[in-house]
């Protein structure tokens, strides 16, 4: 292979990486808040597919248009998500049991639900964007795989300045760093914690809208993803949203290069061995390394 | 008070999760026969999951010989009338499913016989149960020799081996160059799915290839796992490999989730093809336009000039509301039919007769390639194939052979 041969796969890693950190960073969101493991991501990714789907299907609404109609939606989703399941678990500042079988539990009500609304076909978005290519020299790269990767991280780099700037973003900060001493300083953990449950959930919908122009769909769609966003998560360090980024970029970059090498067949072999080397030998994730190395200097 | 808030909480979530988990198990369906004494028939197909769609028009063809049968009075064995009823699982495209419930409908359901295992991975996972049970076992949608080849004394599958799909191509793409349509000495780059399938499909080209030399090399071959959502590195490959024809063997899902990334990836062969699949409707729902021009070699078209595929074709259309889609349904329909023609001519409803009469059986009047099907001494079956060719407009014409041919095959790819 030529070095003309490796800029392709680079190109393409960045480009996941950017759908990696948004389908990700929903659920650091909520874990960091409320140590609840999101195992219904894969299930709000699935209904995210679906709606930008029927908004596109129903009503000719362009799927970019969709994905961000899909923020709003699902945040009030979310919110009531939570308000009628969620604030009814045991506060811990572990996850527990409960919060994993709950969020199991809605995964497969939504994919039940799913199953009787579009049944067990496979759908997907099809628009002139689908299949137009633009090239850079020897660089091909799909114009759908480009929007998305915008799309991606416009909305990843908002939610950090939201989350740096707005007292919304401190209060989230500090519940993840110390939530005794957040209520203590006037921090409203419900109401604080039933934002991020919102905003987590308003993520894992965009997301699912994003990947529905890259993918076909089913209701069992967003498995796969949500073992992704595990390993990634586990590689940001659990509760950094920088860490996210690294993480989904770090996972991108493996993914598509190891395959340049061994064969394709060992692709989630070797993404799920790097979850395992993670949490090894840096269990508290990149994050977690660039602090113990900022403290050292 | 504390624990009782605790409880309620506790409760709450194990609803749910109890609702969830209950949606998962689907109750065994049984189609009403029309009194009298019954034959039980086991389906055991995947009719939710990644391979639901085949699975369902799968159970389709099966529903539909069942009832055509029963509506001319059922099956006569020593002068007795017997009507076929159906108990159908369906085993979620998952493979540990598959095979516990295939043993439960021979076991539990005391099955005369079944049928079941779409796809070489769930049927692999079936076979392994009717000799434990004395059962015979036609599959109609698994091909990998594999299956085949543990002398397995009660299996039987519906379909031609998966090697043949792969020379057949083969030959039909050294077909293309005898006919001025290709150069000879093209370079083949060949992505497999990780399975038996695959990996038959990969020999059964890569024999013909060393039996004409000069014709083709194979300059990129790999393997990718089942149910992939990002083919993108392993396209790179493809691509660094400057083949000249990509040809991958996948299953439906796979194919949609493939072709869309290659289209994507800006990539051009002179001809493409996707093993036994290419002209299914959800694939030309999901990729338009996109899927004109590849090539698929399959078990069965709606092209056949037969007077009873044409027949099926209607009866199917009566039966479902559409047409048939792809080959899936009529293999399942002659898997049907030569396992009730086995079980009169065995005259009784003795599994081990019934294996015996199968061993022997041939439909004749076949709705598949060649108007017979029977079975070979591995149990499998072995009548030709045929390649067709996914035209624009939305046409699919059969290509090879030639003197099958609707159409003429557009190559190399405009």
């Amino acid at each position: 292979m030529s070095l003309i041969d490796y800029l392709d796969p680079l190109v393409a890693a960045v480009l996941l990486a950017g759908i990696y950190a948004a389908m990700s960073i929903g659920m650091t969101v909520i874990y960091g808040v409320m140590k609840i493991v999101n195992l219904a991501h894969a299930g709000f990714m699935m209904m995210g597919a679906y709606f930008a789907f029927e908004l596109f299907e129903r009503f000719h609404v362009h799927p970019v248009i969709g994905a961000l109609l899909a923020l709003p939606t699902f945040f009030l989703f979310g919110m009531a998500v939570y308000w009628l399941l969620v604030r009814w678990l045991p506060r811990s500042d572990q996850p527990t049991l409960s919060s994993l079988l709950l969020m199991f539990g809605f995964w497969l009500v939504l994919q039940n639900v799913a199953l009787l609304i579009w049944g067990n076909e496979d759908q997907s978005i099809l628009t002139p964007m689908t299949f137009s290519v633009i090239r850079f020299g020897p660089v091909s790269i799909a114009t759908v795989r480009l929007v998305v990767f915008v799309l991606a991280v416009v909305s990843v780099v908002v939610l950090q300045i939201v989350l740096r700037r707005s007292w919304f973003g401190r209060a989230v900060r500090a519940l993840i760093q110390n939530p005794y001493a957040a209520q203590i300083t006037g921090v409203d953990d419900r109401r604080t914690a039933m934002l991020s449950f919102g905003v987590g959930i308003a993520f894992a919908g965009f997301a699912g809208s994003l990947l529905a122009m890259l993918y076909s769909f089913s209701p069992d769609f967003g498995r796969q993803f949500l073992l992704r966003s595990f390993v990634i998560i586990v590689l940001g360090g659990l509760e950094s949203f920088s860490g996210v980024a690294i993480g989904a970029l770090i996972l991108a970059l493996v993914e598509t290069f190891s395959i340049l090498f061994v064969q394709a067949s060992y692709q989630p072999a070797i993404s799920y061995g790097l979850l395992v080397v993670v949490l090894l030998v840096l269990p508290k994730g990149v994050a977690g390394l660039l602090e113990k190395k900022w403290r050292v200097a | 008070m504390e624990n009782r808030f605790m409880r309620n909480r506790r409760w709450k979530a194990g609803l749910l999760f109890l609702a969830g988990v209950a949606g998962l198990f689907a109750s065994p369906t049984q189609s009403a026969a029309q009194g009298g004494d019954t034959i039980t028939i086991g389906v055991v197909l995947p009719i939710s999951g990644r391979e639901g769609k085949p699975g369902q028009y799968q159970k389709e063809g099966v529903e539909l010989a069942i009832k055509q049968i029963n509506d001319k009075g059922g099956l006569t064995i020593k002068g007795k009338k017997y009507h076929l009823k159906e108990a159908f699982y369906d085993d979620g495209s998952d493979s540990a499913k598959s095979a516990s419930l295939a043993e439960r409908v021979m076991s539990t359901d005391n099955a005369t016989a079944v049928i079941g295992g779409y796809s070489t991975a769930l049927g692999e996972a079936e076979s392994v149960m009717p000799d434990r049970y004395k059962t015979p076992w036609l599959t109609p949608g698994a091909a990998a020799t594999s299956i085949f080849s543990h002398g397995y004394q009660y299996v039987f599958g519906t379909l031609s081996p998966v090697l043949l799909l792969g020379s057949t191509t083969a030959e039909f793409l050294g077909y293309l160059v005898d006919q001025g349509k290709l150069k000879k000495g093209l370079k083949i780059a060949m992505a497999v799915e990780n399975t038996d399938h695959g990996i038959d499909y990969v020999n059964g080209v890569q024999d013909w290839i060393s039996k004409h030399p000069g014709y083709f090399t194979v300059v990129f071959n790999e393997k990718f796992e089942l149910g992939g959502t990002d083919f993108s590195g392993l396209l790179q490959k493809v691509k660094a490999a400057r083949a000249d024809i990509f040809l991958s063997d996948a299953h439906l899902q796979d194919y949609i989730t493939m072709q869309r990334q290659y289209l994507q990836s800006g990539m051009h062969h002179q001809v493409i093809s996707y093993g036994a699949r290419g002209p299914e409707e959800a694939a030309r729902k999901a990729l338009g336009d996109g899927i004109n021009y590849i090539f698929a070699g399959i078990w069965w078209s709606d092209k056949l000039p037969y007077p009873q595929a044409q027949k099926f074709i209607n009866d199917y259309k009566q039966f479902t509301g559409r047409a048939p889609d792809s080959w899936y349904a009529a293999t399942a329909y002659d898997s049907m039919r030569i396992l009730a023609q086995a079980i009169q001519q065995a005259g009784s409803t003795d599994k081990t007769k019934i294996r015996d009469a199968l061993r022997k059986a041939e439909l004749k009047d076949s709705i598949l390639p060649g108007t017979v099907l029977k079975y070979g001494p591995n149990g499998q079956a072995g009548y030709p194939f045929v390649i067709v060719q996914n035209q624009p407009g939305g046409k699919v014409e059969i290509v090879y052979p030639k003197n099958a041919a609707t159409g003429a095959p557009i190559a190399p790819t405009p």
